[in-house]
C-alpha cells in the first residue's frame, strides 16, 4: 500500500488502521471536512504513512450481513490533500481498497462495496474505481472489486 | 471537449463522500434495488470467479490472523486448511493424492488428531504457490505462520495448566553465581 507525493515523485508506505479513542481530539472538522465523533459507532479507519502519526485521510463505513454489503458513509482526505494543490495522491483509493479487502474477508464472491455520492461527484467514483450505478447507490462487486484490491494493496 | 466544471470536480471529488441514508426508509429502497441489480449480476459469475474470490479471502483471513493478539486456543490451521481444500477440491481424497499423503493422513491433520509435519507444511507451500498464481500473491511463510502462530496462542491460553507444574523444574543459580548480588 502506497501513496505519491506529487512534488517528488516519490512513493510512501502507508498503513491503515482502526481509529483510536485518543485520535478524536486530531480529526477535526476543520482538516477533515466532517464530524467524525458522530461516526464513533461504526468502524472508522485511518491512512497514516508508516511510522508517522498524522492521519491523511479517513473511512468509517457499517457492514450489513444479510446484504453482504459493506457500505461506505463517510469518506475523507486531509484539507491538504484536495484539490489541484494536494500534496499526496492514491488516498482515497487505497482507503476504499481497504474496504473491499474487508469485504472481501467477510463474504468472498459476494462481496460488495457501496456509496451514495452526490450526483455531480458519482461520475468520478464510477470512471476511477469501476463502480456501477443502481439509483443513488454506486457498487463495486466481484470481479471488479479484486481489480481494486490488486492495484492498490498487492 | 471536457467541461470546465465538470474538470473542476473531478480534481475535487476525491475531498469526501458524505453517503449516509437520511432515513431507514431512503435506505430501505436503495437496498431493494441494489440487491435485486447484484443478483442479477451474480448470475454471471464464472466459477473460476467464485473461486478466486475465495482464494483471497482465504488469504486475508491468514493474514489477519497472524496479527491478532496471542490469547485464544482455537485450531485455526486446520481450519483454514479445510477452507483451502473445499474451495480447489470437490473430494479430500484427491487433494491428499496431488500432495502424497493418504487420505487417513490428512482426516488426521484436520481433525487434530496429527501435528502437521515439515513435510506437509511445505508440500502445501507449493501447492499454495501454484493455486494462488495468477490470483494474488501468496507469502510463501505463510501456512508455517499460522501454524506457529496458533502453537504460540495455545501456549499462552493454556498458560494455567503448565506453568504450575513446570516452574517447580526451572531453577535460576547461574546468573548470582557469576554476576554477584545487584548493587543498588
Amino acid at each position: 500500500m502506497t501513496i505519491n507525493e506529487i512534488t517528488t515523485g516519490k512513493s510512501h508506505e502507508v498503513t491503515i488502521i482502526p481509529v483510536e479513542a485518543s485520535d478524536y481530539k486530531t480529526i477535526t472538522k476543520k482538516r477533515y471536512f466532517f464530524d467524525w465523533k458522530q461516526e464513533k459507532e461504526f468502524e472508522i479507519y485511518k491512512l497514516c504513512i508508516l511510522s508517522s502519526n498524522d492521519i491523511l485521510g479517513l473511512v468509517s463505513f457499517e457492514k450489513i450481513p444479510s446484504e453482504w454489503r459493506i457500505h461506505i458513509r463517510l469518506l475523507t482526505v486531509s484539507i491538504e490533500n484536495k484539490g489541484k494543490n494536494k500534496k499526496f495522491d492514491n488516498i482515497a483509493g487505497n482507503l476504499i481498497a481497504h474496504v473491499a479487502k474487508i469485504a472481501i474477508i467477510e463474504y468472498a464472491e459476494l462481496a460488495c462495496v457501496s456509496l451514495r455520492p452526490k450526483t455531480e461527484i458519482a461520475q468520478h467514483y464510477i470512471k476511477k474505481y469501476n463502480f456501477i450505478a443502481t439509483g443513488m447507490t454506486l457498487s463495486i462487486e466481484i470481479p471488479e472489486i479484486i481489480n481494486l484490491i490488486h492495484q492498490y494493496h498487492d | 471537449m471536457t467541461n470546465k466544471n465538470e474538470h473542476n470536480t473531478h480534481l475535487d471529488s476525491e475531498y469526501g463522500v458524505d453517503s449516509r441514508y437520511a432515513s431507514h426508509e431512503e435506505y430501505q429502497s436503495e437496498a431493494t434495488a441494489l440487491m435485486e441489480a447484484r443478483l442479477q449480476r451474480m448470475k454471471g459469475l464464472s466459477n473460476s470467479q467464485v473461486v478466486q474470490a475465495k482464494l483471497l479471502q482465504l488469504k486475508f483471513q491468514m493474514q489477519e490472523f497472524i496479527k491478532q493478539p496471542v490469547n485464544e486456543a482455537k485450531s485455526y490451521f486446520s481450519m483454514f486448511l479445510q477452507q483451502y481444500i473445499d474451495t480447489l477440491y470437490a473430494k479430500r481424497a484427491v487433494f491428499a493424492k496431488d500432495i502424497g499423503i493418504t487420505p487417513v493422513q490428512l482426516s488426521q491433520v484436520i481433525n487434530n488428531h496429527r501435528a502437521p509435519q515439515d513435510d506437509f507444511i511445505l508440500k502445501l507451500m507449493i501447492h499454495s504457490e501454484r493455486m494462488y498464481k495468477g490470483v494474488s500473491p501468496f507469502p510463501e511463510a505463510l501456512w508455517y505462520q499460522v501454524y506457529f502462530h496458533e502453537k504460540l496462542c495455545n501456549l499462552m491460553a493454556t498458560q494455567q495448566q503448565w506453568q504450575s507444574t513446570l516452574a517447580k523444574e526451572v531453577s535460576v543459580s547461574e546468573p548470582s553465581v557469576r554476576y554477584g548480588k545487584r548493587k543498588k
